[in-house]
């Protein structure tokens, strides 16, 4: 065999993995879970995460969001802009802390970051375009099949009208698919913490590597969740 | 290079599964293809964001369809989604209301479906994202990194705003200078406003069908204001409310979103704004992305491809706001210095994209062929397209370059 194919094939597969990687994830930095919360409420974190701006043109980007209803505070503001002109700047952004602390396991408080800024950070909802979790998890994880449905969703989201609570929601809800598997089971077990049934057995990576296979489109969730016997 | 053995494959398959599995995150890498998010899509469209759906048609996709740009392939750019509308399937008319006001001495709202009793207009035109050809601008501006697949050329079919109007017996006041549409805020969906100045009413077009067929749901349907001559982002779908206006709408849309700047206080000449630099958008510096721009594309020979010489024919497709016609196209294999006219399919007014066609004598080697349009009005375009850069990177019509190799 020729080596030399190696060679070739090697600088491809590393690109083909950091455009795989570099699709969808934020480079670690302080102000990283603000972004997610802040961002994706209103679009894929995928907008944000390709782009590379001077600070005055990310200034200017914040900007254009507080104008289709972004609100921010001065101090989250000035957070956000220093992560994105910091790591999504022109030049290359600087090595991960040494920090111990970053290489600790995430928690599924952190990861929800990427849930709260549509949830709420209590899980509280933001009627009428985004339900409440806090409740409503409680709900699903005691219907039959509702434990499978609540980690579909979170993975491959849900698109169509539900009932919440009493309330009517149609918006459209992301799947996280570029979150791990262990990440998912972390930010699933944060949800049952608000409340779950008697006898829950927390989410593992492995149940949620086994559900990902599933591949579901956001309307095939929403048939799962309209198949659950909900009050 | 040898060709790569079956054993050379499976170790350079083996080594790929390592690589992903080195990375913990990697096999979390599971982005969506086309069709998974919108129903009936070719799988191949580019994903340039999920969430409002943004899909882009790769080039040699787009020119396997060099006549009309069916709705499995065509582009996507929505600021809104509408929940349950991710799919080519046609929606429903049944409850569909429009209401029209503004400017007019009598608002009325409609039932849709009443348009069906009306008489249809048909126009074929050309629908382009405002941001197509955005990644060729150095430095990149920000948005989504469309190349040329943010276009397609579609035939619309329905009722002209104007027979819609006259139907009515309505009359327009005289200070209603502008048409501003809205779209259906249905399940949440966010505000999506757009303004086009008064003379667009001569072809507006209330459509209901694209190519023959009910208008796909993620293309606008069951009715969606078409602005023939005008870029994308102007054709309002799932249109809900016309207003008549004596100015612009002031909605992020409109200001500081799709617009590019010009010389203060005038529409025209474009004013080019310092590559990488912010601009400070306001009503009296910029103007709204349009009309289209004058623009050709090569569709044959592809970029790296190799042709069989000493003849190649080379050949695309060409477009302008349908003001006037395109009167002509040339060619240059010498980097521009000298250019050469190629045959047109038509000089007539149109809003659809017109092909053009040539033959060039080429030895055998690496070549690179340029074209440009010119227009009755003497418009053309830029050999170099960054003249026109602007923060958001707007209509792009830069002279386009393929190299090929001629055996």
């Amino acid at each position: 065999m020729d080596k030399r194919a190696y060679f070739l094939a090697l600088p491809l597969l590393g690109l083909l993995g950091y455009l795989a990687l570099g699709q969808h994830t934020l480079p670690e930095g302080p102000g990283k879970d603000l972004v997610l919360a802040k961002c994706q409420a209103c679009h894929d974190i995928g907008l944000v995460a390709r782009e590379r701006l001077s600070r005055d043109r990310w200034d200017a980007v914040i900007e254009e969001m507080e104008l289709q209803g972004l609100r921010l505070t001065k101090e989250e503001r000035e957070a956000i802009l220093d992560y994105l002109a910091t790591y999504l700047g022109l030049t290359p952004p600087p090595e991960a802390p040494p920090d111990p602390g970053a290489q600790e396991p995430r928690t599924g408080a952190q990861v929800y970051a990427a849930c709260s800024g549509c949830h709420g950070p209590q899980g509280e909802g933001n009627p009428p375009n985004f339900p409440p979790l806090r409740g409503h998890v409680e709900v699903l994880l005691k219907a039959e099949g509702g434990r499978e449905y609540l980690a579909l969703s979170v993975l491959f989201g849900v698109m169509g009208r539900i009932t919440v609570l009493g309330q009517t929601y149609e918006g459209v809800m992301p799947g996280f698919t570029w979150l791990s598997d262990e990440e998912i089971a972390l930010v699933l077990n944060h949800l049952a913490s608000w409340g779950a049934p008697q006898g829950f057995k927390p989410y593992t990576p492995e149940e949620v590597k086994a559900l990902r296979a599933k591949a579901l489109t956001p309307e095939k969730v929403l048939e799962a969740r309209r198949a659950l016997k909900l009050p | 290079m040898e060709r790569l053995d079956r054993r050379t494959t499976l170790k350079l398959m083996g080594m790929g599964a390592a690589l992903l599995a080195a990375g913990p995150r990697a096999f979390a890498q599971q982005a969506p293809t086309a069709d998974q998010l919108v129903r009936g899509k070719n799988p191949r469209l580019l994903v340039l964001s999920q969430r409002p759906v943004v899909l882009e048609t790769p080039y040699d996709l787009l020119v396997t369809q060099p006549e009309r740009t069916s709705k499995e392939i065509l582009f996507i750019r929505n600021n809104v989604d509408l929940p349950g509308y991710n799919t080519v399937e046609g929606a429903s008319l049944e409850g569909w209301k429009i209401e029209v006001g503004g400017l007019l001495d009598k608002p009325f709202t409609l039932e849709a479906r009443e348009l069906l009793a009306l008489p249809q207009t048909e126009v074929a035109m050309v629908l382009q994202c405002s941001g197509n050809g955005r990644s060729l601008y150095n430095p990149r501006p920000s948005g989504n990194p469309w190349v040329r697949g943010g276009m397609g050329n579609v035939t619309f079919r329905g009722v002209r705003l104007k027979t819609l109007l006259e139907s009515k017996g309505v009359k327009l006041g005289e200070k209603a200078l502008f048409i501003t549409a809205h779209a259906s805020r249905q399940g949440g969906a966010p505000e999506f406003v757009r303004s086009v100045p008064i003379h667009a009413l001569e072809n507006a077009l209330l459509a209901l069908s694209m190519n023959g067929e009910p208008l796909a749901a993620v293309h606008g349907g069951p009715v969606r204001l078409v602005f023939p001559g005008y870029f994308g982002v102007n054709n309002v779908k799932w249109v809900e409310r016309i207003e008549f206006a004596d100015a612009e709408n002031t909605t992020p849309e409109q200001m500081p979103r799709y617009r590019v700047p010009v010389i203060p206080n005038t529409h025209l000449p474009f004013l080019p704004q310092e590559p990488g630099s912010r601009y400070p958008y306001s009503f009296t510096n910029s103007r709204p992305n349009w009309l289209v721009n004058v623009n050709s594309f090569i569709f044959a020979p592809l970029e790296g491809q190799t042709v069989e010489g000493p003849y190649v024919r080379v050949e695309g497709v060409a477009f302008n706001d349908g003001i006037v016609p395109i009167v002509s196209v040339e060619v240059s294999t010498n980097g521009g210095r000298t250019w050469s006219r190629a045959n047109l399919a038509t000089q007539e007014r149109t809003f659809s994209w017109v092909g053009w066609r040539t033959t060039l004598l080429l030895r055998s080697g690496q070549h690179e062929v340029m074209v440009r349009a010119w227009d009755a009005a003497g418009r053309s375009q830029p050999l170099d397209g960054n003249l026109a850069w602007n923060e958001r990177g707007y209509e792009w019509n830069g002279v386009m370059r393929v190299k090929f190799n001629v055996a």
